[in-house]
């Protein structure tokens, strides 16, 4: 099975070098078509190591060798397949592997589809290394991989000042959160001893109560950033700048859970601290209907995705945050399928758009791109949670997980947002794809995307509508043999049937109203008047106040730094001394003038001095002596 | 045996042949220089390959009296800390030579050095206090002429800063080994300068400050610490390329070197009564540099004001008094003049193209010149200490030792991380990214070979340490680890017994963790 592990993770490296050394030639299609088949062997890997897991294999753990040994340091580059992180890898490759084909036709014209090919796959391999890593330190490698490979590619376009302006934006907010995790590393390492899972979720029962809160709380100030939750959120809807295939799989599908995977992974420390637990179950609804908000209003077609990714996530961090993980990890695997799809098929839209983002300057598209449409459609049921598709499965588990824990205030929360969701989703697929074809008045001419793209998103779409009813057995039995195996059923089946039934009525209602407000949607201007309309549009201001109270103050004080601290104090301190010395040299050079009567007073003078100085150092002796 | 004088070869091999340098001809200097740094740097290698991890104390030791009546020996010897530093210094001296283009005088530049060489090697190979103190003053002469020399149109005061600055700091340090032979005299008897034993001398605490102090005023002015930097600003603003590489890579190591050779064995309570201060102005040093970088603009300037941000963490990590910190203070040395060397190198090739460094003249230089865009990227982001990068190892391994000392100054300097971004990221930005907006840029030609022979080693030795830092650093912890049991040993107050930990111990305690 070592085999298949290195296979797994070193075929998306391998894959990135080739494309890599053609990284500034012009378009050659094997390098999207070489990264894509190695991602392929890595999914067959995985696949392979996923039914070794399943027929009950032990985990397969390696140490590859070592990495940094200093006193009593150790850590060495070890990997781990273990339940979880089998799970996670086949939701990486997976999705990776769709979107690398689908890629080969989404950057066709692009003049740097080989430097596309060679980050996204070594994105791959950062993501690789940061789920099967076992250890916090090579989970740290992977998460300033993922880091870098997603600054490089929000930034792809690189001649648009707002492209690298979002990608500088993210690669900063996130270093942020990773000082946080740095700090919950050296924590780890000064009460442990040792960074590598196994050891200190061992040591975790003897710690102190108050050193797990810490690095708890540590741990979970750099999921934060990874997973943009509030405050750290604005990176995620800037992101957006960069290729739609990158939005599907690193700002939709997996770089952004990797926050939900370090919660998941680190369950035996979050077991020992409810109260972190329920600080980021809380912080994980707010950021449900923080993001759910801003989703209602946007004219931003993938901004509008965004924001029902982030809202997502906090479903996620409600369910991991409750000690439910392994709903928190399902519901990222079922995410993960749906959202890329409704990314790429997002990325077909802007395709055949020309780019245009604006979901007021479509409609009526769903006669041109019935593929498209029908993917989309699937992918917003699915994030919806209707009945039979994956979102149903796992997303109203979150809610059942917050009613059976007896913390309505979040399911109340969660339910409104679920409602929220499905308005928000059918908002979009209905001023896209349906009512009057506005793009023509833009002078639009929309087509169909190659059909080797539909084709390549199909296996999401399946996903989509299976994942929830056809895995949701297997993967609990794999999974709770490792993580705590809690069962959330509301006891008494006519509350269950109420709330579920009652959920999807609600979310059908919401779907509906949805549908009739915006099937033929003229922009209304009266309402984008109104203060709320402004706020939500503007994203509550948080941008704005980020620029105006951190940015720009940090801006000014640099330039105070150094014209005026540095340049007129500290240095012209230095320079007024050394001038000092200078100055007094060429005051007294006259004395030394060779006129011999002139010296000989000097050194009287002198020698006055030094005597009188004697003398009073003397007294001054006696006197204190005496 | 052949490895008996290796050290002196090294020491004086550069300088000899940069006498004999005198009669050869202009047209052939170039390979002459270049096989000369070659012969070096393999010699080098040998010492590296000849080195035993395993030893414990100094390897090739030599030992000459020059002036027995006061001690004084011509005494050299390495351990893994100064080894490195002997390698990274032949190595740069090698791609500096190699990689000069067309500069005025290129002859005396090829000379001059070769003469650096000696005296940088000199310093990380020297035993005794005054032949330590000798090469560290003699280096300032060769760097001196550089910039002199071969610098921007304020090179003479940039110069003449650069030289009484550091001299003067040399002075203090000069009067603190004074006292301490003279001290060491006091104890024993008989006079010595010898660094090592120095090390056994147990002095009073109260001594242990005032030398500190003497010391440090040497040692901080050459590190450069706040407030005693707006020296390098100047000196790399103005130097030619090949100076600011040397500067940045070796001989501001020459600080912080003789922190871990000097200030942590010999004062030892003296380090644990001045690690809250210390830190507290490497703090400053990373985050007010880090905001000073920021507001540049002019390229080799953010380059050069990183520097002193990074030192910082270096002086952090050392100060950090375990295992861990010291070590990763000591790797980083090296990795920080690997990844600042490259970005002064790489500065260079801009302008030697264009002769600006203004950023504002850059801009969408990703598309003119992909190659150098790329491997400036990668410098970047080691600068900003990614992992698998060299820099990281050193950072992470700085910040993890200080973690123990205190929380609340660790999570302060931890800042670096973010700060380093900021300007780093601002600066690569505004050079390569957007579009071509200068015409002048537009026919700009990519890194040609001679750049990349420079530059391609740099990149290798980046990722290499990056991802398998143990045969750097594995020598690096057995002398730390020697270090630092000495400054247990010799320890007299409580705090400083508690704060420094006994390596040997904290292994039985653990019960052999690897």
């Amino acid at each position: 099975m070592e085999l298949y592990l290195y296979l797994a993770l070193f075929s998306p490296l391998a894959g990135s070098l080739i494309a890599a050394l053609f990284g500034a030639r012009p378009k050659t299609l094997f390098t999207g078509v070489v990264t894509s088949a190695l991602l392929g062997l890595s999914l067959v890997s995985s696949t392979i190591l996923l039914f070794y897991i399943l027929g009950g294999g032990a985990a397969v753990h390696v140490e590859m060798m070592t990495w940094m040994a200093t006193g009593d340091l150790y850590i060495p580059f070890g990997f781990l397949v273990d339940q979880v992180s089998v799970t996670m890898m086949m939701v990486v490759t997976v999705v990776s592997t769709v979107v690398h084909v689908y890629s080969i036709g989404y950057m066709d014209h692009d003049k740097s589809f080989n430097r596309f090919f060679a980050w996204l796959s070594a994105f791959v391999f950062s993501m690789m290394v940061l789920v099967m890593s076992d250890n916090f330190a090579g989970l740290f490698i992977g998460w300033e991989g993922v880091g870098l490979c997603s600054w490089a590619l929000i930034g792809f376009w690189y001649h648009k000042e707002s492209a690298i302006w979002a990608a500088n934006e993210a690669f900063i907010m996130n270093r942020i959160a990773d000082l946080g995790m740095l700090i919950g590393l050296f924590l780890i390492y000064w009460n442990v001893g040792s960074l590598q899972y196994d050891r200190f979720f061992e040591a975790v029962v003897t710690l102190d109560q108050s050193v797990l809160v810490m690095i708890g709380i540590f741990l979970f100030i750099g999921a934060m950033g990874k997973s943009a939750q509030f405050p750290l959120h604005t990176w995620l809807a800037d992101a957006m700048e960069g290729p739609t295939p990158v939005s599907a799989l690193i700002h939709a599908a997996t770089m952004v859970t990797a926050g939900v995977y370090l919660v998941v992974r680190a369950n035996p420390l979050y077991e020992m601290i409810p109260e972190v637990g329920y600080f980021v179950a809380s912080l994980g609804a707010f950021v449900a209907m923080f993001a759910a908000s801003m989703a209602l209003v946007n004219r931003d077609m993938k901004r509008i995705i965004a924001y029902s990714t982030l809202s997502q996530l906090g479903y996620m961090f409600v369910a991991a945050g409750l000690g439910a993980y392994w709903v928190a990890l399902f519901h990222l695997m079922a995410h993960a399928f749906f959202k890329a799809l409704l990314f790429l098929g997002a990325g077909n839209v802007m395709h055949a758009m020309s780019d245009e983002l604006d979901p007021f300057k479509m409609g009526g598209l769903k006669k041109v791109m019935k593929g498209t449409w029908i993917m989309m459609t699937l992918a917003s049921v699915a994030l919806a949670g209707i009945w039979p598709l994956a979102g149903f499965f796992s997303k109203d588990l979150i809610l059942e997980v917050a009613f059976v824990e007896h913390h309505y205030v979040l399911y109340t929360v969660l339910l409104l947002t679920a409602m929220l969701t499905a308005f928000y989703s059918f908002r979009l697929v209905a001023l896209i794809f349906h009512g009057e074809e506005r793009y023509k008045e833009y002078g639009s001419h929309p087509h169909e995307a190659y059909t080797f793209m539909l084709i390549a998103m199909s296996p999401l779409a399946l996903l989509a509508v299976i994942a929830g009813f056809a895995f949701k057995g297997s993967y609990i039995d794999m999974v709770t043999a490792v993580l705590p195996a809690t069962e959330y059923h509301v006891h008494s089946p006519v509350v269950f049937w109420i709330m579920v039934i009652g959920t999807q009525l609600l979310v059908g209602a919401a779907i509906a109203y949805a549908y009739k407000k915006y099937q033929n949607a003229k922009i209304d201007k009266a309402f984008e008047q109104r203060p709320c309309y402004k706020v939500l549009f503007n994203q509550y201001y948080i941008p704005h106040f980020y620029e105006e109270y951190i940015s720009k103050p940090y801006r000014e004080l640099s330039h105070v730094a150094w014209k005026q601290l540095d340049l007129r104090v500290v240095d012209a301190t230095v320079d007024g001394i050394a001038t000092l010395f200078y100055k007094t040299g060429e005051q007294t050079h006259t004395m030394q003038n060779g006129n011999l009567s002139t010296m000989l007073r000097w050194m009287v003078a002198g020698t006055v001095l030094l005597l009188a100085l004697g003398v009073a150092f003397t007294v001054g002796i006696s006197v204190v002596a005496g | 045996m052949m490895f008996d004088n290796i050290l002196s070869i090294l020491v004086f091999f550069p300088a000899l042949a940069a006498l004999l340098g005198f009669v050869v001809e202009k047209g052939s200097i170039r390979a002459y220089g270049i096989a000369v740094a070659a012969v070096e740097f393999a010699l080098s290698l040998v010492l590296w390959y000849a080195y035993d991890p395993s030893v414990v104390g100094m390897q090739f030791m030599e030992s000459i009296p020059l002036v027995p009546a006061f001690g004084i020996h011509y005494l050299v010897g390495i351990d893994g800390i100064s080894l490195f530093i002997i390698v990274l210094a032949t190595f740069f001296t090698l791609i500096g030579i190699a990689s000069l283009g067309e500069v005025s005088r290129l002859k005396d530049m090829i000379l001059t050095l070769l003469f650096l060489e000696m005296t940088m090697v000199g310093v990380f190979v020297a035993l005794d206090a005054v032949v330590f103190y000798v090469f560290w003053e003699l280096s300032l002469v060769p760097m001196l002429y550089i910039i002199g020399a071969w610098g921007g149109p304020l090179r003479i005061y940039a110069s003449i800063k650069f030289f009484l600055y550091t001299f003067t700091g040399s002075l203090v340090m000069l009067v603190g080994m004074l006292f301490m032979a003279y001290f060491y005299h006091q104890a024993t008897g008989v006079w010595s300068f010898s660094i090592l034993e120095w090390y056994r001398l147990v002095l009073p605490e109260n001594f242990q400050i005032w030398l500190f102090v003497a010391f440090f005023f040497g040692f901080a002015i050459k590190v450069p610490m706040f407030p005693f930097h707006t020296w390098l600003p100047y000196a790399h603003g103005q130097a030619p390329t090949i100076g600011s590489v040397i500067l940045a890579a070796i001989l501001l190591k020459m600080g912080t070197y003789a922190f871990v050779r000097f200030s942590l064995p010999m004062f030892p309570d003296a380090s644990v009564f001045f690690m809250v201060p210390i830190a507290v102005i490497s703090i400053i040093m990373i985050i007010y540099t880090a905001m000073v970088a920021y507001a540049q603009e002019d390229i080799k300037q953010v380059v050069a004001y990183s520097s002193v941000s990074h030192m910082g963490v270096i002086v952090l990590g050392t100060f950090a008094l375990n295992v861990e910190g010291i070590s990763g203070s000591v790797f980083l040395m090296i990795a920080h003049g690997v990844v600042s060397g490259a970005l002064f190198m790489l500065v260079g090739v801009y302008y030697d193209r264009r002769h600006t460094k203004l950023l504002s003249e850059m801009g969408g230089l990703a598309s003119v010149m992909p190659h150098y865009a790329t491997i400036f990227g990668i410098m970047v982001m080691a600068s900003v200490g990614l992992p698998l990068t060299i820099n990281f190892v050193g950072e992470f391994l700085s910040l993890l030792g200080f973690y123990k000392q205190s929380h609340i100054l660790t999570l302060l300097a931890g800042t670096a991380i973010i700060v380093g971004a900021i300007y780093m990221l601002a600066a690569f930005k505004k050079a390569f990214f957007g579009t071509v907006t200068n015409e002048a840029n537009r026919g700009l030609k990519d890194v040609n070979g001679r750049e990349l022979f420079a530059l391609i080693p740099l990149v290798l030795v980046t990722v290499w340490l990056g991802v398998y830092p143990k045969p750097v650093l594995e020598p690096i912890n057995n002398s730390v680890e020697s270090i630092v049991s000495l400054m247990h040993e010799k320890a007299i107050t409580q705090e400083a017994k508690m704060r420094i930990p006994n390596p040997s111990q904290q292994e039985a305690a653990s019960g052999g963790s690897h």
